[in-house]
């Protein structure tokens, strides 16, 4: 591989990466206060995708000017932002709550979490055909700059740059505010939590809702990269939730890292592999990751960063 | 998530396709063909099965009308000594859940001939079964090559189409003749159809001369960035994508980004309106191979055009007429019985394996392993958001 195939690479795994590290925060955060693996994350993630996907239809947009993408931009991320929140939400409150209600087995929360997967992904192809739809991106996906020699888009910019202040924006939230405080504190020991007087029903909802927000401006994101169907969640998802298991499951700084690894470890397996070694490669590091350090390389940081 | 939950679905298939007539000449008609025909006319079912929901749906259902059609039109006409009906099973372009597809129809005794699979995969799955129960597959597009290999068995099998070894060696020969090319890069996305078509394009290319690199981009990958950096870094000036459309999309879009310019072309499983709906101006200048003809574009075609679009809103799509073509060469050869009571599954497979019939789009003649008979490719390039008919690929290659 030659250094400038290195940076051609480099640039779409970073993208991928941030795109994953996203994803992988809504996994590690629920993982973090319900001790749950939400296999329904990956849905949060499609609806994403599909909001946007309506409201860019009924729009009708072509050629908008500068100032029209950008609107069109902030639209399709408040509108992710917003579906993927609102999903999230009522995720919890119909598979999950009425579980942790009746003291259900942590057993019961996996079948419920697979089951609600299911549901939202094959009422997403119902109602919307199972083929895939092409989400029209709302400015010109052109080259902006080059490094070494490698383009960058301005997909590619914007994707790092929303996953990077997202990031930024949530690490400050879960450890600067009182909001954050709740979650840690829940996350730390929920009963002692409850008794110091959190509300442990609203802040595993806020949980869901953060982690939700992130997932679906994530599925928005993904969507102008590839395109939008019912099951577009599946592979991003189970990617995205080995990187928050490589990262150290619960740790939301290790979710961002294992992320990015992850993302980069997929780039990079195209050119070395073969396109068709992306998945064996991503999770052959997995594997490696967590034979030396079972619990991921930042390991399980429950109580210091939810 | 999806994959676990499939086998559900199937099983609900089987379980809704039990319960058929027993005697297939009872006039009473089956739990399928509900209400009976009036008089003494038998009734006699045609089957149809391919994906009919799912990915690349798109296929299946155009096939599914262009059957449809014939039937209607041939009930329509009078001249039938006996009455048809249509079902159809959807085998979700799954190899897995065709076995159960196939049997829903298989256990319908009032099914005496199958227009279908579409797809290879559940060609290949499905065909065993068929041919125990002796019941006829005219398949307008399953176009792999091994389907119709002795070894097989497949005795039900018929192709009504040429298959990848000719639209693989179309490719081959358009690319090395026609074009030119030196270094060709294929891609293929895994699947049976893929794979076999990519092979068959490498054989021929690499017998011309041309130095061919392969790679492989299993369906649903879900950022092609980087391997459209690897085919712009490849060095090569021509490549071919063995797949199916919905990640044939994704993929030129990315490939535009990447700023390849080399000719690019892919085959019948690309070849549908939703690839140029979906990539957009990214599929500007693909050329697109497919044993079917462009329906539209032929004199002796028109009429079927405006019924079609009559019944359906819409133009034919890719293999619609193929469909239409196989659906009347079965209802024709049923004519033939002296009895119409007497029409079997066993009977009518014999009579279609010998047959030879002039359809609208080509002449289908089987050979003694149910292959097509006949080799000829079109070459289709998107212009302009549109798919262009450009041509016999044999005579373009000529110059």
């Amino acid at each position: 591989m030659t250094v400038q195939e290195f940076w051609d690479y480099l640039i779409p795994g970073i993208a991928l990466g941030a795109l994953y590290a996203v994803i992988a925060i809504g996994y590690t955060m629920v993982y973090g206060v319900l001790q749950l693996i939400n296999f329904a994350h990956s849905e949060v993630f499609m609806v994403g995708g599909f909001a946007v996907l309506m409201v860019f239809t009924k729009i009708d947009f072509n050629d908008p000017s500068v100032g029209m993408s950008v609107l069109l931009v902030l639209l399709g991320f408040a509108t992710a932002g917003f579906a993927g929140a609102g999903t999230a939400f009522a995720l919890e409150k119909v598979a999950y709550r009425p579980l942790r209600k009746r003291n259900a087995p942590r057993l019961a929360f996996l079948i419920s979490a697979i089951g609600a997967s299911f549901l939202l992904s094959n009422l997403a192809g119902k109602l919307f055909g199972r083929n895939n739809h092409s989400l029209t991106i709302p400015f010109e996906n052109k080259k902006v700059f080059t490094v070494m020699n490698a383009q960058v888009t301005v997909l590619q910019v914007l994707i790092v740059c929303s996953a990077v202040i997202m990031m930024i924006g949530l690490d400050l939230l879960v450890n600067r505010t009182k909001m954050g405080a709740g979650i840690r504190a829940v996350a730390q020991d929920a009963e002692t939590a409850g008794l110091m007087g959190v509300d442990i029903d609203k802040v595993i909802s806020r949980t869901f809702i953060v982690g939700g927000l992130l997932g679906g401006i994530a599925g928005f994101l993904f969507a102008m990269n590839s395109s939008v169907g019912y099951t577009m969640g599946f592979f991003p998802g189970i990617t995205a939730f080995a990187a928050a298991v490589v990262g150290g499951i619960g740790n939301v700084r290790g979710a961002m890292l294992g992320g990015l690894l992850l993302g980069l470890v997929e780039s990079f397996s195209s050119p070395l592999f073969g396109e068709e070694w992306r998945y064996v490669s991503a999770f052959v590091v997995l594997i490696l990751v967590l034979m030396f350090r079972p619990t991921g390389i930042l390991g399980e940081r429950l109580g210091r960063t939810a | 998530m999806i994959k676990i939950a499939l086998p559900v679905v199937a099983s609900a298939l089987v379980l809704s396709a039990c319960g058929s007539d027993d005697k297939k000449d009872d006039s009473k008609g089956s739990s399928s063909a509900p209400g009976g025909g009036g008089g003494d006319k038998p009734t006699y079912t045609i089957g149809f099965q391919a994906g009919l929901s799912g990915e690349n749906s798109a296929l299946g259902l155009n096939e599914k009308k262009g059957a449809e059609l014939a039937v209607e039109q041939a009930n329509a006409s009078g001249a039938l000594p006996f009455t048809l009906k249509f079902t159809t099973s959807d085998d979700e372009a799954s190899e897995t859940k065709s076995v159960a597809a196939a049997q829903k129809l298989i256990d319908d005794k009032n099914v005496v001939v199958v227009v279908g699979p579409a797809f290879s995969g559940p060609t290949q799955a499905a065909s065993p079964n068929y041919a125990k129960a002796k019941l006829a597959t005219l398949s307008p597009s399953a176009t792999r090559v091994s389907l119709t290999d002795p070894k097989n068995n497949f005795t039900a099998f018929l192709r009504g189409t040429p298959n990848d070894s000719a639209q693989g060696g179309g490719m081959a020969m358009y690319f090395s003749q026609k074009l030119h090319l030196k270094n060709v890069m294929i891609v293929n996305d895994k699947t049976p159809y893929g794979e076999g078509l990519a092979a068959v394009a490498k054989d021929g290319l690499t017998k011309a001369g041309v130095q061919v690199q392969s790679e492989s981009a299993p369906q649903k990958t879900p950022d092609y960035t980087s391997l459209a950096t690897k085919v712009k870094n490849s060095g090569a000036d021509g490549l071919i994508y063995a797949g199916y459309y919905d990640d044939a999309a994704p993929f030129a879009k990315k490939l535009k980004e990447a700023g390849v310019t080399i000719p690019m072309i892919s085959g019948d499983g690309t070849k549908d309106d939703k690839f140029v709906d979906n990539a957009k101006d990214a599929a500007e200048n693909w050329l697109l191979t497919c044993p079917c003809m462009d329906a539209s574009k032929e004199a002796k075609t028109a009429k079927f055009v405006t019924d079609y679009k009559a019944k359906y809103k819409e133009d034919p799509g890719a293999y619609s007429a193929e469909s239409y073509d196989l659906a009347n060469f079965a209802i024709e050869q049923m004519k033939t019985f002296s009895d119409p009571k007497s029409i079997t599954r066993e009977a009518l497979l014999g009579k279609l394996k010998a047959a030879t019939y002039t359809g609208l789009t080509k002449t289908f003649k089987f050979d003694q392993n149910g292959e097509y008979v006949g080799e000829d490719i079109f070459l289709y390039t998107v212009k302009g958001g549109k798919i262009e008919y450009t041509g016999n690929i044999k005579e373009l290659s000529k110059s």
